[in-house]
């Protein structure tokens, strides 16, 4: 056994001065275990959907909040929530699982403008943010206002009022919680200048309980503290995640190898017929920033 | 010292290499900043595929291209690209 692992790390001439861990063979077992790992985690998905599921601590009054510190760095008025753009936000979102898609318009033609309409909300000038599998509200937060067009969003000076939805369901076969944001300001309120809905405004309506979808086809009042609806399982491990944390497993494995090959082969200056192993760090390490640093979620 | 002698031998390769990795790391935080996963998932591949490219490169100069050599670059970047799709989700 200690033979086998010696061979496995070490370069020596039983293994023809190279890591056996390094051989292609390793390399597609390697391709093998993670290829099957997201064979396992997709099948769960889809027989077991409670289990695995992204675990969001978002909630809508963190978001609330959030937004209006944004607002108030700025020097603006704080958003007052409302429950109908609540309603409206978590009727896009709904609609999001129920049509299958991730956008602003819906593959029917459906604006974000027909949902603060059929809620039954005027408006002068309303706009629209969206984000997916984001795990907490910080990292949500800071997605948006690093994008310029959904930070213009959070920071218009012309939105009064924020409706939030935060909804857990099925989209594309994978568990995933959306988080919609519809900002508006009444029709028959005073504003700067009036204009035409734009497309980055943002209402927000938070659900935070997975839902059967058709629950939120009838208008409801949804008030700030309460969710549409409850959990019964709530997924804590994120498919995502360990995806992440076995392909960063495995690169550092590859590279802490090929830093022991490089290392004995150089000592020895041994020459053979491999890949150059200290461009295969730099190529590793770029791949293994993209696993450990990677952001979480998805804005629109 | 030996890794000196050998990057000074194929300074070319190597500068080539390091452009290729230097300017994929710089649009990785730069998309990663703008969340911009499509972008993201392109740039993994076009670094994967501009890596094999590379090793064909560089090896063929060197005069030690053998398969067992292309297999354990493809390899390699296969396994960069299929784990840039699964993860830029």
């Amino acid at each position: 056994m200690a033979r086998f692992i010696s061979l496995l790390f070490i370069p020596q001439e039983q293994n023809n001065h190279r890591a056996l861990m390094l051989s292609p063979s390793f390399l597609g077992i390697f391709i093998a275990i993670y290829l099957l790992n997201q064979s396992i985690i997709s099948s769960l998905t889809m027989l077991k959907p409670g289990i695995l599921g992204y675990s969001s601590e978002i909630t809508t009054q963190k978001v609330l909040s959030q937004t209006n510190v944004e607002r108030q760095k700025m020097g603006l008025s704080l958003l007052q929530y409302n429950p109908v753009l609540s309603q409206s936000a978590a009727a896009k979102a709904t609609d999001m699982f129920t049509n299958n898609y991730w956008a602003h318009n819906s593959p029917s033609g459906k604006t974000p403008w027909d949902f603060f309409k059929s809620s039954g909300y005027k408006y002068s000038v309303a706009g629209e943010n969206l984000a997916k599998d984001f795990y907490d509200t910080d990292g949500l937060m800071k997605a948006w206002m690093n994008s310029p067009t959904h930070r213009d969003n959070i920071i218009n000076g012309k939105y009064q009022e924020i409706g939030i939805a935060v909804v857990n369901g099925i989209l594309n076969g994978v568990k995933t919680t959306l988080v919609v944001q519809h900002f508006a300001t009444p029709l028959n309120a005073q504003v700067a200048v009036k204009k035409e809905p734009s497309t980055q405004s943002s209402e927000e309506i938070v659900v935070e309980a997975p839902l059967a979808l058709d629950t939120i086809t009838e208008p409801q009042i949804i008030p700030l503290n309460q969710s549409l609806g409850t959990s019964a399982v709530s997924p804590m491990i994120s498919p995502l995640l360990i995806s992440k944390i076995i392909g960063s497993i495995i690169f550092a494995l590859i590279i802490i190898v090929l830093s022991i090959d490089s290392y004995i082969t150089l000592k020895n200056n041994t020459h053979r017929l491999t890949g150059s192993s200290a461009s295969h760090i730099g190529f590793i390490l770029i791949i293994l920033m993209l696993l450990i640093f990677g952001r979480q979620g998805t804005i629109f | 010292m030996i890794i000196l002698k050998e990057i000074k031998k194929h300074s070319l390769n190597y500068l080539i290499l390091g452009i290729i990795l230097a300017v994929s790391l710089f649009l990785l935080f730069y998309f990663q900043l703008n969340f911009d996963v499509r972008d993201e998932r392109i740039l993994v591949c076009s670094t994967a595929a501009l890596y094999f490219i590379w090793s064909l490169f560089h090896h063929h100069r060197r005069g030690d291209l053998q398969l067992s050599v292309i297999l354990e670059y493809f390899l390699l970047s296969l396994f960069a690209v299929i784990v840039a799709l699964t993860i830029l989700v």
